[in-house]
């Protein structure tokens, strides 16, 4: 079980560990042909802590997202420069990941960082068969092996009980809340280091957006999480740092503590505010 | 500006009421229109389908389905051999035009080149498909000709009374000589496949029809003839001529293909392939991109994602488009006319690869053009028994479609 449990099982408090950059992003430019969407942008994300990047539409927060896990690759015309580097780590015997790298084992790189988009989007296929997808691409595992990861994972992503009855039914009948927590179990399930959330509560009514945000608030522990999101309240419940993205550039960053009640830029204060956006 | 126009204010109620009246009159005319348009197609289809029974019933028989065509008993004709025929034509055309079709789809699909040189063969491959879909299928029969049947000449002209072209596997050439006993023969291997003819004038050994070798003696005119059954089937008369004749095993096969029933269906595969490409095309781009975006964000390769997702979200509507082009395919008669000929005398179904065939359509186009009226009433015949073939094959698919839909979901 070794080989498919993530081996970060720490239960200490995130919250008195002093902040470990994870990904360093320094003067990094990205560009939709010839639409440049981010400007010289330079953002740390911490390791083990939610990340939330806010912002009005189209000021490049979720380009910025899905670079970081080049999904920007099949998008024609899509390209950036600048650096964009995930942290090596002993404990996973990796080195350092310059993402940006054109030679980059990008199917190595997008099973150390898991996405889940704004639409629940599970295959047509079973609840189980949704979970094993990324394990059966990635890993050897026998059948055992193989129920007990996809079991972990739907526990992980709090949908276990809801499920497990059905484990065998379709995916698709599940309702829209609980279709995104089995997106992040099937995220969850190849062993990511980050998760990458793009709006994960956007097409959810109210107590699935709350089921998700207890269960994003749980998975800060284990992993280091990244979500975009255009509730401001959302990002003050469930994020440790805010990012302020304004026009593709940043605008402000800080905890978002203090980006909500004590914002340095106008700009931010105005967007908190509710003023525009 | 800002009080209300005229026109709205100073409303005739009268014309407002006439002119509703008026419309809704015409509303229901036209929904006349279109039914009567609608029925107009079931009814000549019903008028077909009565006047092809009535005239074609009373062949339908046993001998139809199993008997083969034949000028001297035409009360006893039948199609067994063109059923055959047909379905070996329309297997090879399947096994060729489906997965070719299918990957041609995914390559224009799935696969989006990003340099420039593969994007324009992209493109330029794409424009031909869309054109080659209105191309005449007796167009088709012609490159067929070229292409299968000759091959361009490469491998020499077809000569009659000839093997043609060159062989390659599956054929044994032997010399066939009569025995004393009348009506045996016996059989020596060819050794030099240019000496067309032989002579016999001294001992030999040789195979009996069954494949065993066997001791060949001569008999020379003059001297007393054996008179023992089992020594004169083997001997054989001094100065006999063997002729050639040629075994052939299921795989026989060479050089150009000739007027198979595998160049027929290969014809048949680039009459389709258009329309499967195009089919299978459309059902990819319905498979929505939120699942290769999650697939590709869980670390699978494009082919992975292809393979595991994609494929099996279109795997309906790519059945689809295949049931409707087999449909065309085994009704297809102008390019197996061109390809493989009118001839339908012909007893049995294809022996082996490179053995001609007679298809269902060429047989009723032979028979319907035929003075006797029980070949009119034949081909009648024909049409019911290609008519029930089609809806068995289509209805076999779009079971095992169902089938496939409901393990997914």
């Amino acid at each position: 079980m070794s080989s498919v449990t993530p081996a970060i099982e720490s239960e200490e408090n995130p919250d008195a560990l002093p902040d470990q950059t994870l990904i360093h992003i320094e003067k990094l430019n990205a560009w939709y042909g010839d639409f440049q969407a981010i400007h010289d942008l330079s953002l740390e994300i911490p390791k083990h802590k939610v990340t939330a990047f806010i912002g009005p539409s189209g000021c490049g927060k979720s380009t910025l997202l899905k670079w970081i896990n080049r999904m920007n690759d099949v998008v024609p015309g899509a390209r950036a420069k600048g650096r964009l580097a995930i942290s090596g780590d002993a404990s996973n015997d990796h080195a350092e990941i310059n993402v940006l790298d054109p030679g980059l084992d990008v199917v190595g790189l997008r099973r150390k960082v898991g996405i889940v988009f704004q639409k629940p989007n599970p295959f047509p296929k079973s609840i189980y068969d949704n979970v094993a997808f990324g394990p059966r691409l990635h890993m050897k595992t026998s059948k055992s092996e193989l129920d007990e990861l996809v079991e972990w994972s739907l526990q992980k992503a709090a949908v276990w009980d809801e499920v497990k009855d059905r484990l065998h039914g379709p995916a698709l009948g599940l309702s829209g809340g609980q279709q995104q927590r089995l997106c992040i179990a099937r995220a969850i399930a190849v062993g990511p280091e980050v998760l990458l959330m793009d709006e994960p509560c956007s097409a959810l009514d109210p107590s699935s957006t709350l089921a998700i945000e207890d269960l994003i608030f749980e998975l800060r522990t284990q992993y280091t999480i990244v979500i975009v999101t255009h509730n401001m309240q959302q990002a003050s419940r469930c994020s440790d740092k805010t990012a302020f993205f304004f026009e593709g550039r940043l605008i402000e960053a800080g905890p978002t503590e203090q980006v909500f009640t004590r914002p340095q830029q106008k700009q931010t204060d105005d967007y908190v505010r509710g003023k525009f956006g | 500006m800002s009080s209300i126009p005229d026109a709205i204010v100073n409303q005739d109620e009268k014309f407002l009421a006439d002119n509703a009246k008026r419309r809704k009159r015409l509303s229901l005319w036209f929904y006349f229109l279109c039914v009567a348009i609608a029925l107009i197609s079931v009814v000549i289809l019903v008028v077909l389908m009565v006047s092809i029974w009535s005239q074609g019933q009373s062949r339908l028989s046993t001998d139809l389905l199993t008997r083969a065509h034949s000028e001297l008993e035409i009360e006893r004709s039948g199609m067994w051999p063109a059923i055959l025929g047909s379905l070996f034509v329309c297997g090879t055309c399947a096994v060729v035009a489906l997965p070719l079709g299918v990957g041609t789809a995914v390559f224009l699909e799935e696969f989006q080149p990003t340099n420039k040189l593969l994007r324009w063969i992209h493109g330029f491959v794409q424009l031909n498909i869309s054109n080659l879909a209105g191309v005449p299928s007796i167009v088709y029969g012609l490159l067929g000709l070229t292409v299968f049947v000759y091959m361009f000449n490469v491998f020499g002209q077809i000569r009659v009374n000839e093997s043609a072209g060159m062989e390659i596997m599956g054929y044994k050439h032997f010399y066939q000589v009569l025995t004393l006993e009348p009506g045996h023969v016996v059989f020596v291997p060819q050794s030099d496949p240019t000496k067309r003819q032989t002579t016999f004038d001294e001992p030999f050994r040789a195979v009996d029809p069954d494949g065993n070798p066997i001791e060949i003696s001569i008999w020379t005119p003059g001297t007393p003839k054996p008179s023992d059954p089992a020594i004169r089937r083997q001997t054989v008369r001094a100065g006999a001529i063997g002729g050639t004749i040629t075994e052939r095993n299921w795989y026989y096969f060479r050089l150009p293909f000739d007027k198979s029933f595998l160049s027929g269906g290969l014809t048949l595969a680039l009459v389709i392939l258009p329309i499967i490409i195009i089919s299978s095309q459309e059902s990819l781009r319905g498979v929505p991109s939120s699942l290769r975006e999650a697939s590709m964000g869980l670390g699978a390769t494009t082919w992975q994602t292809v393979r595991d997702v994609c494929l099996p979200a279109a795997l309906p509507g790519i059945m689809t488009g295949s049931i409707l082009a087999m449909g065309r395919a085994i009704g297809e008669a102008a390019p197996i006319l061109v390809v493989m000929g009118a001839a339908v005398a012909k007893s049995s179904g294809p022996k082996h690869l490179m053995d001609d065939a007679v298809t269902m359509p060429v047989l009723i186009f032979n028979w319907a053009g035929r003075q006797q009226d029980e070949f009119k009433e034949l081909s009648a015949a024909a049409i019911i028994v290609l008519l029930v073939i089609l809806l068995l094959l289509n209805s076999t698919a779009i079971y095992i479609r169902h089938h496939v839909q409901k393990a997914q979901s």
